[in-house]
């Protein structure tokens, strides 16, 4: 649970890098695909010079997928004793360039998303997880730190990522 | 610090859903100055002169009046005649105009201004008009610098920096108190300037009509919680102590933002909480515990921020009176005060419950029982936040949880309860499903305008059936007509609203006082740069006062009148129109589910009515003001 402590960047590094851990095998790869609606997916890049926010009014989710998803991501946030988020990024088929983020938490604490974005360039980061599978640590936004954790599907792939992020003190 | 405001460029309010005044107004090609007609204000050879004009012709800083309004100068024929204005203006209203200084060469001036009045009840406010400079090149006058009287300065005003600048404008306000004496009242203006004298004879004509203190229409400003104030405040800032987003000056300063859209007859709305949940820590009581154990720790920054505002006491020494705040949001949320992480579980509705009947004791504790406090779900599924639309519901499966969230509500509150809490609900696109299927569950509605003029009829319903129901839009932009922001107030009047929302009236831009964007997300400004400690208001906020205390008076005319006659006369002077012609036909895709709607068929469906505005001129207001005023004497 969060409390007020005091903890250096390095524990709190530890902390997230834990949580990404623990999230590698407790996120449900199959059911993190199916959150984004089929529908959503086909307006994401659809492109229409009268209608800019085509992409955005016609954003949807499976409330089922999505609800379970989002309370385990909150679940394992609050192995942390500090304030913490854990999102959850998903690719896009057939767009290896893209990324999104898919569900966001209370703390709205990222070093990634843009306000208001449905989907955003791939984040060399976030790449090397997908490819790799293993977690990454990012420090780019003065103040935050990010763990990046895989998340797989039932075949044993990667099939998105968890970002673990916190304040860095 | 918290992180940079994130909502100027808010995408949830489209461009379609502006009233249509708002959204063609801007292009309107207005004649060139050589096509208007004659009037005091035309440039001519350089000279020291003081002049008046009407408020709905606002002045540009070369003697000329500014590009939007130009088409309407034949409408200020009769607004001065040699050195004397005549004015006339009911008990309980604002009389407003502009008061123009220009020099023949460029140096010092002092300007002064006073009234006859041996009772002291008549009141005037001298502000100054900043030029602000557009992207264009074009200077419109918004933000109103508060100066006292005599005031002294030179031309090119020095800040404002307009190379070969020769005239400064100045917003007269005279206030006149409903306890005035009806009558005659005379004043002058005085301007002192190379050497010369010049002098404008005032006369004032008080009604004994007396404008009621309610408001017919709500005019609310909404905000996104209070990081902004920080940022244009700097000054403010740096002057504080210890963490700024806690501190008494930030409370003050949110007071203050309530007061000056108070005094203009106005609503102030600051949202505590982002879209996924984050409520930020001076909008909320502090939590404690989870589950059962969920409870209210402290009120001491919630108490700190709303208690005024809540007993009225921030509004002491306001001419409107200590009055308290007509409607709050609540920081109620999917993640506020349950976590979602409970969400259809026992302990969601546990947490909930208690929290949120701590609440109502605490406010009836207080004795806070007449301001509307709205449960009101400002999240979008785009946002990555929560599963489900709270804001503009475009999925119908999306209404299951508004229905979840009022029992929740209904469950929370004694039975009995004195204190207004509401169910607050922003539609568009669903709207006329959710009137349907959420009747009984939300009982506040603000509406997209554009969706909502289809629907003629609906507000009355909705208003016969003990709701709340405004409509919403955004500010029109400086270069629109002088009488665009008019047009939302009478809107709703003509519509059966209670009000109008500014979706944001805050945010004037990162620098508009020489790269200004328009003012289409701000009807105030920050004082800082002035070395004021207070927001300052804007000519279109004058003007919009203005027409609220007018359309209110019309009003109250309805029992000798009828409304529906009272509304013919206003549209037909506003722009030769009938209140059936304020409305579009519902069109045939209306059938088809929201989701399958295109923005393209949402344009075309309000064509009818962006055609009816298109060509609104300056002066539209001030035509249904004097058949207002008519009335006026006609009652007398």
């Amino acid at each position: 649970m969060t409390e007020k402590m005091t903890h250096t960047p390095q524990q709190i590094e530890q902390e997230l890098d834990h949580i990404a851990r623990v999230a590698a095998v407790m996120v449900d790869g199959d059911a993190c695909r199916r959150i984004v609606t089929p529908r959503a997916l086909e307006y994401m890049f659809k492109i229409d010079p009268h209608d800019r926010f085509l992409a955005g009014d016609n954003y949807d989710v499976n409330d089922a997928e999505f609800n379970s998803a989002k309370k385990t991501l909150i679940r394992l946030a609050r192995l942390a004793p500090f304030a913490c988020d854990v999102n959850l990024w998903m690719p896009i088929t057939g767009h290896p360039d893209k990324i999104q983020v898919v569900i966001r938490n209370v703390h709205e604490l990222s070093q990634f998303w843009t306000f208001g974005a449905i989907d955003q360039e791939m984040f060399p980061p976030m790449r090397t997880v997908l490819e790799t599978g293993k977690p990454v640590t990012v420090k780019q936004r003065p103040g935050m730190i990010s763990v990046l954790g895989p998340v797989y599907d039932s075949l044993g792939d990667v099939a998105g990522l968890v970002e673990v992020v916190s304040h860095s003190s | 610090m918290k992180p940079p405001v994130k909502t100027t460029s808010h995408p949830s309010r489209r461009a379609f859903l502006q009233t249509a005044l708002g959204a063609l107004a801007a292009e309107h090609t207005v004649p060139a100055w050589s096509e208007a007609a004659d009037g005091p204000a035309r440039p001519g050879a350089r000279e020291t002169r003081l002049f008046a004009l009407p408020q709905f012709l606002r002045p540009d800083p070369m003697g000329g009046i500014v590009r939007a309004d130009r088409d309407a100068a034949a409408a200020d024929d009769d607004f001065q005649k040699g050195q004397r204005l005549s004015l006339e203006c009911p008990r309980g209203a604002y009389a407003s105009f502009h008061l123009v200084v220009q020099t023949a060469r460029p140096g010092e001036y002092s300007l002064d201004l006073h009234w006859s009045d041996r009772s002291g009840k008549i009141q005037t406010d001298l502000y100054r008009e900043w030029f602000h400079r557009l992207r264009s090149g074009d200077y419109y006058p918004d933000a109103l610098v508060p100066v006292p009287a005599p005031h002294r300065s030179r031309l090119p005003e020095p800040d404002n920096k307009i190379e070969n600048q020769t005239t400064q404008a100045f917003w007269v306000d005279i206030w006149v108190p409903p306890d005035a004496a009806p009558g005659d009242y005379s004043g002058r203006a005085t301007l002192e300037a190379d050497g010369k004298r010049r002098t404008l004879t005032l006369q004032l004509k008080v009604l004994p009509a007396v404008v009621p203190a309610e408001d017919v229409v709500a005019m609310d400003h909404n905000s996104y919680d209070a990081s902004w104030i920080a940022s244009q405040f700097p000054s403010r800032v740096r002057a504080t102590s210890g963490n700024f987003l806690e501190s008494d000056e930030l409370f003050r300063l949110i007071h203050s933002y309530h007061r000056v859209f108070y005094e203009n007859h106005g609503v102030f709305h600051q949202l505590g909480y982002g879209h996924a949940g984050h409520v930020e820590p001076e909008f909320a009581p502090a939590l404690e515990g989870e589950g059962r154990g969920k409870r209210i720790a402290s009120w001491d920054l919630y108490d700190r921020h709303y208690g005024p505002l809540l007993d009225g006491s921030a509004f002491a020494q306001t001419r409107r009176g200590p009055k308290p705040i007509p409607f709050a949001y609540l920081p109620i949320n999917p993640e506020w005060p349950a976590s979602w992480l409970w969400w259809g579980e026992p302990g969601y509705e546990a947490e909930f419950t208690n929290v949120v009947g701590e609440m109502e004791k605490h406010f009836r504790d207080k004795g806070w029982t007449q301001t509307n406090f709205e449960m009101f779900f400002n999240h979008k599924k785009r946002y990555k936040g929560f599963s489900w639309d709270g804001d503009e519901v475009r999925y119908p499966k999306d209404l299951s949880y508004f229905t979840e969230y009022g029992r929740l509500l209904k469950k929370a509150l004694p039975a009995d309860t004195p204190v207004r809490l509401v169910f607050r609900a922003d539609v568009s696109w669903d709207m006329e499903q959710q009137f349907r299927e959420l009747n009984g569950v939300v009982n506040m509605w603000t509406c997209g305008g554009g969706i909502l003029s289809w629907y003629k009829g609906a507000p009355k319903m909705l208003r016969d059936r003990g709701d709340i129901v405004w409509y919403y839009g955004s500010p029109p932009r400086v270069t629109q007509p002088a009488s665009a922001i008019t047009e939302l107030v009478l809107r709703a009047w003509v519509w059966d609203a209670m009000g109008f929302v500014h979706w944001l009236a805050v945010q004037p831009g990162k620098d508009p006082w020489f790269n200004f964007t328009g003012g289409g997300t701000t009807l105030v400004y920050s004082g800082d740069r002035f070395g004021l400690r207070d927001p300052i208001p804007s000519v279109r906020l004058k003007i919009q006062r203005n027409a609220v205390q007018e359309l209110t008076l019309l009003d109250s005319f309805k029992a000798q009148h009828g409304l529906e006659a009272l509304k013919a006369e206003a549209t037909k002077q506003f722009n030769g129109s009938t209140p059936d012609q304020w409305w579009n036909p519902r069109p045939a895709f209306a059938d088809k589910p929201p989701y399958e709607w295109t923005n393209y068929e949402l344009n075309s469906a309000t064509e009818h009515t962006r055609k009816l505005f298109a060509r609104v001129d300056a002066a539209a207001w001030n035509r249904v003001r004097q058949s207002i005023l008519q009335l006026a004497r006609e009652k007398q």
